[in-house]
């Protein structure tokens, strides 16, 4: 009986400390400009007002970097599965000479630290004269393109290689094996690879930060957060950058919501054998 | 037909499969070439020079200048503070004990080819040291980082082991739980940094501040980011929040994989809950912890946007201070060299866990 009630403060301690900062700022997004700088804090709005939510999607800035955010993160995705795929297959299913330190190349990316591929990365965009949008959707690769072929090559490995064998007899392509047969049954792992790579495009900061300093137009959600200001450039505006800060959040919470048990598999693939 | 297939059929096959591989490969090495290979190279080459960026961002400079950069940026002296001495020369003492000059005033007296800074003044058998590096502050984000990265990911792997075997029960709302455990997760860094930003405010309008001050236990509102002493344990505190449920997810993926008949064999057998946790569940999960804490280290030691966002150039860690050095001070060479040290720690940490683990990690 004493077991089961410090299960539950547990539970309930551990469920608290998961959403209180989700919530502290969803209140604090409602509450009026005055009840903000109160002190103490209240811990729940006492006027509640859609004002924060009404300035933030006035804010020029703050809505062109959802825009930018949307198409970045998108073509990284797709751009990372259509790459991915093609390198996952052929380290997954064909035999080639050079297999293993393909891959070993490959998933050595994980561990450049971005910071030390920076100073490089711009000068590559210099000399390539790219807009800031497709250099970060380009550069975004480094971190993205690893794990999906990591996670596609380990999907493919898993399909039967009867379903190879039995296309190539029916006269069928290695190629379009692919692309007719096998890649309809990477489905799922399409959609988790897929949405791990846009959520972390969604996330990354660094590069965004550098490559749009000198291309405002083409800030992205965490650049624009970070450099939130308000009307009134007096103070930081908090009220609208919880604002802000809920209305990037839920979406991305409701998508990871709905396809929790694919992103929960993505996240442990590789980690957890069998 | 059968025949013909049969004598030339599979090496035929198997060069098309080798060419057909080769093709889908070209699209991967093009794009690790351009955004990770020449960049890194570009880097380290970048090092040994003296390239800046000019105005509108043109690159000028790139002499040669050797390992210099790497001088200026690790060079460190480790010196006794000397004692103050008084008008006749004696050492001076107050209520017994010995006054020592300024260390800051010190190091900048020596005659040496380069100015040191302070890092850290200690004391140590009787007499006071003080460690003085051309870069103090670079050193100083080094080892904040560490700190950073050995407490964060600490804490992280204890919490996230708690949550993980508390969610293994069956219960009524674990998917709500397992739901909630998303949320950290999916709330951008930069985004997570400003809550907490807000809520550690230095007066009663902050969360923590408030809180604590309702339940009586502080007198006067903390100061988290303005309080050196405090300035990093309030990354640690961000980051294991925002990171904490990644590590009790693939936690708990790993213990879900560990047979329950090991537990029923051993609860007959006597076992006490402890016994059980050190003798099966920790042997049995620590392919999956190796790599979580592998995940997570090489993780947090590139830390940038937490600290760059709620500190800017108040307080570095290493990606910011080379972040700053690229992008404030211009200073291409230097930052690149910067960039180096920091591959080269990480890939330390990478190759002595791989080490530590990777044995048990393959059978």
């Amino acid at each position: 009986m004493i077991g089961k009630i410090f299960f539950w403060i547990l539970i309930i301690a551990i469920f608290i400390y998961l959403i209180f900062p989700f919530y502290w700022a969803l209140i604090s997004a409602l509450k009026t400009q005055a009840e903000l700088i109160r002190t103490p804090a209240t811990y729940w709005p006492e006027n509640p007002t859609l004002r924060n939510f009404e300035a933030v999607f006035q804010n020029p800035g703050f809505i062109r970097g959802l825009g930018n955010s949307v198409i970045v993160a998108g073509a990284v995705t797709v751009l990372s599965l259509v790459v991915g795929s093609f390198a996952g297959f052929a380290l997954g299913k064909l035999r080639f000479r050079g297999r293993s330190p393909s891959l070993y190349v490959i998933l050595a990316m994980t561990m450049f630290p971005q910071i030390a591929v920076l100073a490089g990365l711009y000068a590559v965009i210099r000399l390539l004269g790219m807009p800031a949008l497709p250099s970060l959707v380009l550069s975004y690769m480094i971190f993205t393109l690893p794990f999906t072929v990591w996670v596609l090559t380990a999907f493919f490995k898993g399909l039967p290689i009867s379903l190879l064998q039995s296309a190539q007899v029916d006269g069928a392509s290695t190629f379009q094996t692919f692309t007719k047969i096998l890649l309809p049954l990477t489905a799922p792992a399409l959609v988790t690879t897929g949405l791990l790579a846009f959520i972390q495009a969604w996330n990354e900061y660094l590069f965004a930060l550098t490559f749009t300093s000198i291309a405002p137009g083409a800030r992205t959600v965490p650049v624009a957060m970070a450099l939130f200001s308000g009307q009134v450039a007096r103070e930081e505006p908090f009220g609208e950058i919880m604002a802000g800060a809920i209305v990037v959040t839920v979406p991305l919470i409701a998508l990871v919501l709905i396809f929790q048990n694919r992103i929960v598999a993505g996240l442990t693939a590789g980690a957890v054998k069998g | 037909m059968a025949v013909k297939t049969k004598a030339r059929g599979p090496s035929a096959l198997a060069r098309g499969e080798e060419r057909t591989a080769l093709f889908l490969l070209i699209p991967s090495f093009v794009i690790i070439a351009v955004v990770a290979l020449y960049p890194l190279g570009r880097v380290v080459m970048s090092s040994f020079t003296n390239e800046r960026f000019a105005a509108g961002a043109e690159l000028r400079g790139g002499q040669f200048i050797g390992l210099e950069n790497y001088r200026q940026l690790l060079s460190m002296t480790l010196r006794t503070v000397p004692q103050r001495l008084d008008a006749d020369d004696q050492p001076m003492f107050e209520d017994g004990r010995p006054v020592y000059v300024n260390p800051r005033l010190f190091l900048r007296g020596l005659d040496t080819p380069r100015t040191y800074d302070a890092v850290s003044v200690f004391d140590l058998f009787g007499n006071r040291y003080v460690l003085g590096a051309s870069s103090a502050r670079f050193i100083r984000a080094v080892w904040d980082t560490l700190v950073f990265t050995v407490t964060s990911v600490a804490l992280e792997t204890l919490l996230g082991m708690i949550i993980a075997l508390t969610l293994t029960a069956k219960f009524i709302g674990r998917g709500v739980m397992r739901a909630a455990m998303l949320v950290p997760w999916a709330i951008i860094t930069v985004v997570s940094a400003r809550i907490w930003e807000w809520m550690l405010q230095p007066t009663r309008a902050g969360f923590f501040n408030a809180f604590l001050s309702d339940l009586g236990l502080i007198d006067e509102s903390i100061a988290f980011f303005q309080t050196a002493a405090l300035q990093v344990p309030a990354m640690v505190m961000i980051d294991v929040w925002k990171t904490t449920p990644f590590m009790a997810l693939l936690l708990l993926a790993g213990l879900s994989t560990i047979p329950t008949e090991l537990y029923e064999a051993a609860e007959v057998d006597g076992a006490n809950p402890v016994r059980r946790f050190f003798s099966i569940t920790l042997p049995l999960l620590t392919p999956t912890l190796a790599v979580a804490l592998i995940f997570r280290t090489l993780d947090a030691l590139r830390v940038f946007d937490l600290f760059q966002v709620v500190y800017g150039e108040a307080r570095y860690s290493m990606a910011s201070y080379a972040y700053y050095q690229l992008i404030a001070a211009r200073n291409v060479g230097m930052s690149s060299a910067a960039s180096v040290v920091i591959f080269v720690i990480i890939f330390t940490f990478a190759i002595l866990y791989i080490r530590a683990l990777g044995v048990e990690r393959d059978d």
